[in-house]
C-alpha cells in the first residue's frame, strides 16, 4: 500500500464527518462561554467575562496550554504521550531565571540556552523510547521525576523572581495591543499546523503513529521520526515556560507540574486519539481555549484552587471516556 | 551444552548486580554503611514501597498501569487518620477508633481502584490516563480533608503498627523486628498465595500474556481486571494506613512520587509490560534497589538537596541497565 493512501486511511476516521466534530466543539466553546457569561455577571459590574481584558486574559492563558499542547499533539500523532512537559518546563525555566538573575547573563543567550536544553531533554526522551525500548509512559514519566529533581536540585527549595525588561517583553510586552504570549502562541500554532499537515515529515508522523511496522516497511525511518516528535515537544515546553516566566517575573521548581493534566485533557478533547496516529491542533486550539474559559470562570467565582485541580482531573477522565465510548460505536 | 560461567550469569536476576554494586561502593566510602543496625533501618524504611509496589507488580502484570496509587496511598491514610481523630475527639475508646480509621482507610483504598479499574475495564480508557485523572482526584482530596496540612495522630496504640517492636517489647533482640516489616511479610505472603495459588492469579497473568487469548478461553477479562485494580488500591491503601502509624501523622502530600518507585521498583524487578512475564519475587529486589540507593545516599551524607536528582538518575539508569541486560540475555539463549 502506498504511504498516501495508507496516511490517508488513518487520518480519515472511519464513518464520521470530521467537520462535524470540529463544529461540535467550537459550539462546545460558544456553550462554555455563554454559560461562564451568564454566571459571572453581577450587579455592580455587569458582564465581567465579556470584558475585552478578560478576553485577552483567558487567551493569554490558554497559550501557555496550547504551546505545549501543540508538542503534546505531535507525539501523540507519531507514538504516544509525553508526560515529562510539566517537567521540562520547570527545568528549563528555573535554568533561563538562574541565568538572567543570578549571572546576569544577556537573554538572547538564556533564551537559547533553555531551547536547547529543552530540545536536549526530548532527545533524551526519545532515545529512552527508541534506543532503549522502553515504553513511552514510563520513560516520560521516569525523565518527569529525574528533571524535578534537578529543579529543586539549582532552585534549593527557593523561589527566585525579578528578570530583566527585554526578555519579559516575550511575556509582558504587547504588540498592536496583542500580548506577547498570543503572538508567540500563533506563531507556534501556524508552525505546527503546517509541519504536521502540508509536510512530509508530518505525514510520517501520521503514518508512524497509525502502524509503525507498516512505517517501517514503507521506507520510514521511524525512530528518527519518534526522537523528532520528542525534541518538538521538549523544545516548545521550553518555550511556553520562557513565556510563561517573562509574564509571572518569577520561577520555581513545581512551576511546570499544573500543566500536566490540563495538557493531556485538552489534546485528548481536542480529538487526538491516544492510540496515535490521529492528530488534531485545531482541535487543540479550540479544547485550550475552552479549558481556559472554564479556568477564567472559576477564578472570577472565587473557586479555591484545590477544587479547580479535582475539576480538572474530572474532566479528563470524562473526555477521554466520551471520545472512547464515541469511538466504539461508531 | 557444559555448564559455564556465562549461564550462570544469565541466571542472576540484574537487579542483584546493582545491588551488589551499590553496596560496594557505599560500603567503600563509609563503613558504617554494613551494619546490622543500618540493615534494620532499610527494611523498616522500605516496608511501606515493598507493599505499594505489590500492588503495582499485579496491576502491571495484567498489562495495566496504577499512576494513581502515590495518592490513593496518601489519600487513605488521610480518612484513615480523619476518621480516628474524630471518632477519639467523640471520647470512643482507641482501640474501637483504630478500628474504624483503618476500616475506613480500607474502603478509600478498594473504592479508588475500583473507580479506576472500572474506568479501565468498563469505560475501555487507557490505563495511564485513567489513573492520572484518578491522581487528581486522590491528591486534591486528600488536600481538601486535611486542610492542606497533616493530620496528627494521638492513638499510642496505632502508632505501635509503626514502630520497632522495642519501642513496646522489653525483650532482647526486639530492636532488629519492627512492625511493617512484619506487616510487609504478611502481605508479601497473601499475595504470593493469590497470585499463584487463585483463579485470581492465574486470570490476570493470562491477561497479561494475551487478553484477547484468554478471553477467547473463557475468562472474564472485564471482571478480572476490574478486581486487580481494587486489588492494587486496597494494597496502596495498607501501605498508607502503616505509612501513618510511622510517621504518628497523615501528611497530605506524603505520596507524590510513590507510584513512581513502585513502577521502577516492578520494572527493576524483571516484570515487564509487554509480555505479562515475571513476579513478586524480582519486585522485593526491585524495593532493595531503591531503598539501598536512597538510605546509602544518607548514611554517605549526600546533602538531601541532591537526593531527588541522583536517586531518579540512578532508577533510570538501573532501568535502562536492566533491559539493557534482558535484551542481551535473551540474545543469547
Amino acid at each position: 500500500m502506498s504511504l498516501a493512501k495508507l496516511t490517508a486511511q488513518s487520518v480519515a476516521p472511519t464513518g464520521e464527518k470530521p467537520w462535524l466534530q470540529g463544529a461540535a466543539r467550537f459550539i462546545v466553546l460558544i456553550v462554555v462561554c455563554s454559560i461562564m457569561t451568564i454566571l459571572t455577571r453581577s450587579d455592580e459590574y455587569g458582564f465581567v467575562f465579556l470584558n475585552v481584558s478578560n478576553l485577552l486574559n483567558v487567551v493569554r492563558n490558554a497559550s501557555i496550554l496550547i504551546i505545549i499542547g501543540v508538542g503534546q499533539t505531535i507525539t501523540l500523532t507519531a507514538r504516544d504521550v509525553d508526560l515529562s512537559v510539566g517537567s521540562v518546563l520547570s527545568l528549563t525555566s528555573v535554568v533561563a531565571a538562574i541565568m538572567l538573575n543570578k549571572y546576569g547573563i544577556a537573554f538572547p543567550v538564556a533564551i537559547f540556552a533553555a531551547l536547547l536544553l529543552g530540545a536536549i531533554l526530548g532527545l533524551v526522551n526519545g532515545l529512552l523510547i527508541t534506543y532503549v525500548g522502553l515504553p513511552p509512559f514510563l520513560a516520560t514519566y521516569g525523565t518527569l521525576w529525574v528533571l524535578f529533581g534537578f529543579s529543586y536540585l539549582i532552585l534549593q527549595g527557593a523561589v527566585i523572581y525579578g528578570f530583566p525588561a527585554g526578555f519579559r517583553v516575550i511575556g509582558n510586552g504587547s504588540l498592536l495591543g496583542i500580548p506577547m504570549p498570543i503572538i508567540v502562541m500563533a506563531v507556534v500554532f501556524i508552525c505546527g499546523y503546517f509541519v504536521l499537515n502540508h509536510t512530509t515529515l508530518g505525514r510520517r508522523f501520521f503514518a508512524t503513529g497509525a502502524n509503525i511496522e507498516t512505517a517501517r516497511m514503507s521506507g520510514i525511518r521511524v525512530d528518527r521520526v519518534i526522537i523528532t516528535a520528542y525534541v518538538i515537544s521538549g523544545f516548545l515546553a521550553a518555550l511556553a515556560g520562557l513565556v510563561l516566566i517573562a509574564y509571572t517575573n518569577g520561577s520555581e521548581a513545581r512551576i511546570g507540574d499544573s500543566y500536566l493534566l490540563p495538557v493531556l485533557a485538552v489534546v485528548v478533547m481536542g480529538g487526538t486519539s491516544l492510540a496515535g496516529g490521529q492528530g488534531n491542533l485545531l482541535g487543540t486550539l479550540v479544547a485550550a481555549l475552552i479549558m481556559a474559559v472554564i479556568h477564567n470562570g472559576m477564578n472570577i467565582l472565587a473557586v479555591p484552587a484545590i477544587w479547580q485541580s479535582l475539576v480538572v482531573g474530572l474532566l479528563i477522565i470524562g473526555t477521554v471516556l466520551a471520545d472512547q465510548l464515541l469511538r466504539q460505536r461508531a | 551444552m557444559k555448564p559455564n560461567v556465562s549461564s550462570f550469569l544469565i541466571r542472576v536476576p540484574s537487579a542483584a548486580w546493582v545491588i551488589l554494586l551499590m553496596m560496594t561502593i557505599f560500603t567503600a566510602i563509609n563503613t558504617r554503611y554494613l551494619t546490622l543496625d543500618n540493615i534494620v533501618n532499610i527494611v523498616l524504611q522500605n516496608a511501606v514501597l515493598l507493599i505499594l509496589a505489590l500492588g503495582a507488580t499485579l496491576v502491571i502484570l495484567s498489562e495495566g498501569l496504577d499512576l494513581s496509587l502515590g495518592s490513593v496511598l496518601t489519600l487513605s491514610g488521610v480518612t484513615c487518620a480523619y476518621v480516628m481523630e474524630s471518632l477519639m475527639d467523640s471520647g470512643t475508646p482507641h482501640a474501637v477508633a483504630m478500628g474504624a480509621g483503618v476500616g475506613v482507610g480500607l474502603l478509600t483504598g478498594a473504592l479508588m481502584g475500583a473507580i479506576t479499574g472500572g474506568l479501565v475495564s468498563l469505560g475501555k480508557m487507557p490505563p495511564f490516563i485513567a489513573s492520572l485523572g484518578m491522581m487528581g482526584v486522590g491528591s486534591a482530596l486528600s488536600l481538601v480533608l486535611a486542610k492542606s496540612t497533616a493530620i496528627y495522630i494521638r492513638n499510642p496504640l496505632f502508632s505501635f503498627f509503626g514502630e520497632r517492636l522495642d519501642r513496646s517489647i522489653d525483650l532482647p533482640l526486639m530492636q532488629y523486628f519492627s512492625m511493617p516489616a512484619f506487616i510487609a511479610i504478611v502481605v508479601f505472603s497473601v499475595v504470593w498465595v493469590m497470585l499463584y495459588h487463585t483463579p485470581f492469579g492465574r486470570c490476570i497473568i493470562a491477561i497479561g500474556g494475551n487478553e484477547s487469548g484468554a478471553r477467547l478461553s473463557g475468562i472474564n477479562t472485564v471482571y478480572w481486571k476490574w478486581m486487580v485494580y481494587v486489588v492494587a488500591g486496597v494494597l496502596a491503601a495498607i501501605s498508607g494506613i502503616t505509612l501513618a502509624a510511622r510517621l504518628e501523622a497523615a501528611d497530605s502530600i506524603v505520596g507524590v512520587g510513590w507510584e513512581f518507585d513502585a513502577i521502577a521498583a516492578t520494572i527493576l524487578g524483571g516484570t515487564s509490560f509487554a509480555k505479562g512475564k515475571g513476579g513478586i519475587a524480582g519486585t522485593v529486589l526491585g524495593v532493595m534497589v531503591i531503598g539501598i540507593a536512597r538510605n546509602g545516599l544518607n548514611v554517605i551524607g549526600v546533602q538531601s538537596l541532591w537526593q531527588p536528582a541522583l536517586t531518579g538518575t540512578i532508577i533510570i539508569l538501573a532501568i535502562v541497565f536492566e533491559i539493557m541486560l534482558s535484551r542481551w540475555k535473551e540474545g543469547r539463549r
